[in-house]
């Protein structure tokens, strides 16, 4: 591991003030932490900010909405009977994450700044545009069974591997932050960027800007009853998504009167298609339609490399997160959450 | 702030005591518990927070330790597992309840395990499994498939009513080293060096294939923070280790050129704080990359530049075995079926890296590492380091977990060079990524299979080719040329059968010994080729396979005949019962689902135990003391299986005392003659039968003494020694007789040595003295829509001959499926792409299904008291039994192991499934 300083501010206004370029913020650690040692990232300072003082909360706002601190635990998030209750498929997603160790340090600020999975930003050996600006990109013409099929360039074909990112994508969340320049909210859908022209940059967050919460609309909490993340992995727990969707639909009379679907492990971001929710929109649900939403969502997808069969796959996932959205919530948390597969499979 | 010097002075609590560690700026909490306050009860088994085997609880919280700066513990209560298992309630049960349903084998994830364990207890005391797999998915075990693990938390809270077993031959006693592994006591590689011991690190090539030059090493040696450097220079004997005579190849450190990412060209040592600032960056060493090749299409391409300038081809070595004449049995088959199957690399994730220490004790090297094969590594270091063997001793330590790839040297010479240059005490330990990186793999296979039949089901004809990436080194890859031919045809009579094999070196890590030796890859093209070929005679695979299995006084492929013990038949039919029921419930299932189908599959299996027509002997040393005690000399390593126990059951049994009697000395080769290596599935064959003589030339010893009968019984009370024979009792008084330079007044040193025969140019002869044969049944289901395939359940039949300790015969087979299971289903190990345990994965807790294991016994002649070996035929029938499962419920073949849900679904496309 590299030489560093280390140091643990007393407010959020000191933590920032302490940062410089080349300082990172530490959270729970998960991720930092190992891609320190790994040598992908190489901070000369580490701003300890595990303990700042009123971001560890779970609040219910006035106008009905919720807001998250940064800091809250994956845990304590997924096991918060009224957050649960409220916003079931972000408590199914955190619980399908990582293990339960490390969903006892991941924070929520720090999911939303999880790195990506791709093997050649992990290798410092390899040439990667997202560790080093210009760099080139070791993934193109690799192995890249992993790769985004969406929203991807020669620039980089990563994608985000945070499954928490999906649900709050789907559901409209807003990032608040604070930064040398103040506060501001970030809408989700803005706060992870394509790689574009500037791939070392992965979130609209300007040096040294720190989220604080998340916040969801009294709206985004109301599909609670029919709403799922589903996750495709090539093992059953403890490993990230091929493909995943969340799915969360609002249905009056017998007919869909909000539909929202975000897809995860297709690219940069978590995907989402506006065109592909509204199509569902006054339809009663039905296979066939969510069959064509997903495969409208998926429209615009191109391999970018031996990875086509995730678009078969994320078209399907989607269409059966929104069937299974659809048919209910499930009144309890499902043994084995986001699986694919029914409960009396594994145990 | 100078950043090295940078320390903070940090307090918690740690058991319950206050601490206070100075400990550098970001120092992980594993390391600080472990170095600095001594807390080896904390195991790092990857240091990315990917396998759990650090978890301790925090504020009652399980965290991996190794992702935590030491600084965010401040103030808190950190718990471990020694802690625990003094006191805490829900600890002293799980210790029982782990001992009881075996649910520790090796021993390194038991801390992480227990400690997760116990803070699920705190909050729901009788959970369900769901919960046990919810609570433990993160952390890894390679050993026991888990379902040990959930029975024992499931059942902690009746851990108060568990009833021990007794320990003699036969009987499922608890493994007799166990108690020190569920209370985190077992020292492990990493666990045993002395404070102060230097830090040995690797300079390993980045590169598969690269020429390199070293700058100005001189100058870099003299750096404050550098000790010593190793390179090529510094290695006095032969710069190259093996295993196989002629096959001798592997440069501890390379020279000019590097073959494959991850190769070692030199070796920094410096004090522990240094080394741990310490960038292999730094390092004065120039790389030219060079192309490599990575595939065996690659490597075999005409013109291809040859790895080893003395193997043509890029060949490193084939093997054959033939009889009558297969391609004419084939013409003449009414059926034939054939296919090109392909395997990966899998790599044996033991959740222990390599590790270990060595000093110089009176101008004798000590190496003390985590090994499965002392013997061998002695031999290793002779040559390496041109020394007496006579001076070098090697002590192991408790082995996390091996597998075939801790029978090679990995650290040991490194150590071993680095303690006679500074004359101090060094240490080192493997990073998983090195441990990916570096250590020997699966080989990946690349499989051509025809087989065919009469009308009426009668196998007639198999032929057979496998080529084999044997990697950049020859290892064992040798081994595993020899024994595919001898296997391939599964454990049924074939009378024309051709099989030829081919060790192909490339630019990856060397392939060697795995569980199995190759014979898994061949099992998953014979095994699921038997189902097409009996699906096309409209057989059911089950009756196809009784009609075709091999039975006593039948030649097998190498023509050798056994008149006694062949068990393929019996544990096929043991599987008949459940077959029936699975089929059944199947086809209802199926009736209900149309996107998920489920199916059931049959594979058999079997395994020559022991060396494949090499000498193989076993030595086992035992003596009386004049104070009567009776101590064992107990040489054949335990790396998880249950050596420690096992021997010692057939040692009591053939000596007629009890198991409480004998002092057991473990592997040291100061004290222990040589019991070969852990491999092979041999221990309990070779090993136990050395036991068994040494045991029985004991007795006869002491009734010698007493003048008494083979039947008289001899009982050991208190240092007395007392022969009762026709009632008729005598007290032996040991102190009359002399004891020599050990102590001994009586001893035994008796070796076993299985009866083989060459093999002739055709493969004819006696490969093995014995097979172990096992059956698998699985239920599968699989989603036609996602390619993703679940196993719901396994029944495994396998023929031990006879079950020493059921209980660890049981946990054999489990851990068995559960690496079978990993190898159809999702490990590849891609070199330089997969180097960690998130991108390579093994199954987790929640992967595993229930097993239930049918203990079969079929004596066998060479056997001690029967018993055949096991540790390998555990595995070979699972990966095809599950895809055959998938090809009962789609009829689509499964021929690219592992059937990740992109190659699934590719199969399925291309059978026509939307």
């Amino acid at each position: 591991m590299n030489l560093f300083d280390y140091l643990r501010p007393a407010s959020v206004s000191d933590a920032i003030a302490a940062w410089q370029p080349g300082a990172a913020y530490l959270g729970g650690g998960t991720n930092l932490v190992d891609l320190m040692k790994t040598g992908a990232l190489q901070p000369g300072k580490v701003i300890d900010i595990a303990r700042l003082p009123g971001l560890d909360r779970i609040e219910s706002l006035p106008d009905g909405g919720t807001r998250i601190g940064a800091l809250v635990k994956n845990s304590v998030l997924a096991g918060d009977p009224d957050f649960a209750a409220a916003f079931p498929m972000i408590a199914e997603a955190l619980a399908s994450g990582a293990s339960g160790q490390l969903r006892n340090a991941a924070t929520l600020g720090g999911n939303l700044m999880q790195r990506t999975r791709c093997v050649y930003f992990q290798d410092p050996h390899s040439a990667c545009n997202r560790r080093e600006s210009g760099n080139g990109c070791g993934a193109l013409g690799g192995d890249t069974q992993n790769h985004a099929v969406l929203g991807w360039n020669d620039a980089c074909i990563a994608t985000n591997p945070s499954d928490l990112c999906v649900p709050l994508a789907a559901l409209d969340a807003v990032v608040e932050t604070q930064g040398p320049n103040g506060r501001r909210d970030i809408a989700f859908a803005d706060f992870h960027r394509l790689p574009g022209d500037t791939p070392e940059r992965e979130t609209a967050l300007e040096p040294g800007e720190l989220i604080l919460a998340v916040r969801l609309s009294s709206n985004a909490a109301a599909s609670y009853q029919n709403s799922r993340y589903l996750k495709l992995r090539e093992r059953t727990s403890f490993a990230f998504a091929l493909v995943s969707a969340a799915a969360a639909l609002q249905l009056k009379d017998g007919r869909i009167t909000e539909a929202r679907l975000a897809i995860g492990g297709v690219a940069a971001k978590p995907w989402r298609v506006p065109a592909a929710e509204a199509l569902m929109l006054g339809q009663p649900p039905d296979t066939d339609l969510f069959r064509r939403a997903a495969a409208v969502a998926l429209e615009d997808a191109t391999p970018s490399g031996n990875n086509g069969y995730k678009i078969d796959l994320a078209r399907r996932i989607a269409a059966r997160s929104l069937a299974l959205a659809a048919a209910g919530t499930p009144t309890r948390m499902p043994a084995l959450p986001a699986s694919v597969f029914g409960e009396s499979a594994h145990v | 702030m100078d950043k090295a010097a940078a320390t903070h002075l940090t307090g918690f609590t740690l058991n319950n005591a206050p601490v206070q560690v100075e400990a550098r700026v970001g120092e992980r909490l594993s390391q600080a518990l472990r170095d600095r306050l001594g807390a080896k009860d904390v195991k790092i088994g990857c240091n990315a927070g990917d396998c759990g085997a650090c978890t301790v609880l925090v504020d009652g919280a399980p965290v991996c330790a190794c992702l935590m700066p030491v600084q965010q513990a401040a103030g808190r209560s950190v718990e471990t597992l020694a802690g625990l298992a003094k006191a805490d309630p829900d600890a002293l049960r799980l210790k029982e309840s782990f001992q009881h349903h075996q649910a520790a084998q090796c021993g390194i994830c038991t801390p992480g395990m227990m400690v997760s364990a116990v803070a699920l207890l705190r909050a729901v005391p009788e959970p369900d499994v769901a919960q046990v797999q919810d609570a433990l998915g993160g952390v890894l075990c390679r050993c026991t498939g888990y379902r040990k693990i959930i029975d024992a938390v499931v059942g902690a809270h009746a851990a108060d009513t568990l009833q021990e077993s007794t320990q003699e031959l036969g009987a499922p006693a608890r493994r007799f080293d166990g108690l020190a592994k569920v209370e985190g006591r077992d020292l492990f590689g990493d666990d045993v060096a002395p404070d102060g011991a230097l830090v040995v690190r690797v300079i390993r090539s980045p590169y598969p294939h690269a020429r390199f030059t070293f700058g100005d090493l001189g100058s870099f040696e003299a750096r404050p923070d550098v000790v010593a450097v190793l390179t090529a220079t510094d290695v006095k004997g032969l710069n190259a280790f093996g295993v196989i005579p002629g096959f001798i190849d592997q440069p501890v450190f390379a020279v000019d050129t590097v073959l494959f990412r991850g190769e070692a060209v030199a070796c920094v040592v410096g004090e522990a704080d240094a080394m741990l600032a310490f960038d292999p960056a730094d390092f004065p060493v120039i790389w030219e990359p060079l192309d490599a090749l990575m595939t065996v299409p690659e490597a075999l391409q005409g013109g291809a530049p040859l790895v080893h300038a003395d193997r043509p081809g890029n060949i490193m070595c084939g093997g054959f075995v033939a009889c009558g004449d297969a391609d004419a049995a084939l013409a003449g088959a009414d059926v034939v079926v054939d296919g090109f199957y392909e395997t990966s690399f899998v790599e044996h994730a033991y959740i222990e890296p390599e590790a270990g220490w060595a000093e110089v004790v009176d101008g004798r090297l000590h190496v003390q590492a985590c090994t499965q094969a002392t013997g061998m590594d002695r031999e290793t270091l002779a040559q390496v380091l041109g020394m007496d063997r006579a001076d070098i001793r090697i002590l192991p330590t408790a082995v996390g977990g091996g597998f075939g790839s801790k029978i090679d040297v990995s650290v040991q010479p490194f150590l071993a060079l680095a303690a006679l240059k500074t004359g101090k005490p060094v240490r080192m330990c493997y990073t998983r990524v090195e441990s990916m990186q570096s250590t020997t793999k699966r080989h990946p296979a690349r499989i051509d299979i025809r087989v065919g039949a009469k009308a009426d089901g009668t196998l007639t004809g198999l032929t057979f080719h496998g080529d084999f990436n044997t990697g950049s080194y020859a290892s064992w890859g040798p081994t595993v040329a020899n024994r595919v031919p001898v296997h391939a045809s599964g454990p049924y009579f074939i009378r024309n059968y051709r099989a030829q094999s081919r060790a192909v070196h490339t630019h990856c890590p060397p392939s060697g010994a795995f569980r199995g030796f190759g014979v898994p890859q061949s099992a998953i093209a014979q095994e699921t080729a038997f189902d097409v070929l009996a699906d096309k005679l409209g057989m059911d695979p089950l009756e196809f396979r009784l009609k075709n299995a091999l039975h006593d006084g039948q030649p097998t492929v190498c023509g050798q005949v056994f008149e006694q013990g062949v068990g393929i038949q019996a544990c096929l039919e043991a599987l008949k019962p459940a077959y029936d029921q699975a089929k059944q419930a199947c086809a209802t299932f199926n009736a209900e689902n149309a996107d998920v189908k489920r199916g059931v599959g049959i594979a058999g299996g079997w395994y020559g135990c022991g060396n494949t027509s090499l000498p193989n002997p076993s030595t086992i040393k035992a003596g009386l003391r004049a104070d009567g005690t009776l101590v064992l000399h107990q040489g054949a390593m335990d790396i998880g299986q249950g050596s420690n126990t096992v021997i010692v059951q057939i040692f009591a049994r053939a000596f007629g005392v009890p198991v409480a009697d004998i002092t057991v000395l473990g592997a040291d080769t100061d004290i222990t003659p040589d019991a070969g290596k852990t491999s092979a599935s041999r221990q309990t064959f070779v090993s136990g039968n050395a036991a068994r003589l040494a045991g029985q030339a004991l007795r006869a010893q002491v009734l010698q003494q007493a003048n008494a009968s083979d039947t008289a019984e001899i009982t050991l009370n208190g240092g007395h020694l007392h022969v009762v024979d026709a009632d008729l009792a005598h007290a032996v008084d040991l102190s009359r007789l002399e004891a020599d330079a050990e102590g001994y007044v009586l001893k035994a040193v008796e070796t076993y040595d299985p009866p083989i025969a060459p093999l002739d140019e055709n493969g004819q002869g006696i490969p093995y003295a014995q097979f172990g044969y096992a059956a698998h049944l699985c239920v599968a289901e699989i989603d036609l829509k996602l390619g993703r395939i679940t196993p719901v359940s396994f029944t495994a039949a396998h023929d031990v001959g006879r079950a020493i300790n059921p209980l660890l015969v049981e946990g054999q087979v489990q851990g068995g499926i559960a690496q079978g299971l990993g190898m159809a289903l999702m490990e590849e190990f891609i070199p330089g792409r997969t180097e960690n345990l998130h991108d390579y994965l093994i199954p987790t807790i929640g992967d595993v299904p229930p097993i239930e294991t049918l203990i079969l016994e079929i004596e066998d002649a060479h056997g001690p008291y029967g018993a055949k070996g096991l540790g390998e035929h555990v595995l070979i029938p699972t990966a095809p039994a599950i895809f055959n499962a998938v090809y009962d419920a789609t009829k689509v073949r499964l021929m690219h192991a592992p059937a990740t849900p992109a190659r699934v679904r590719a199969a399925l496309k291309e059978a026509g499934y939307v």
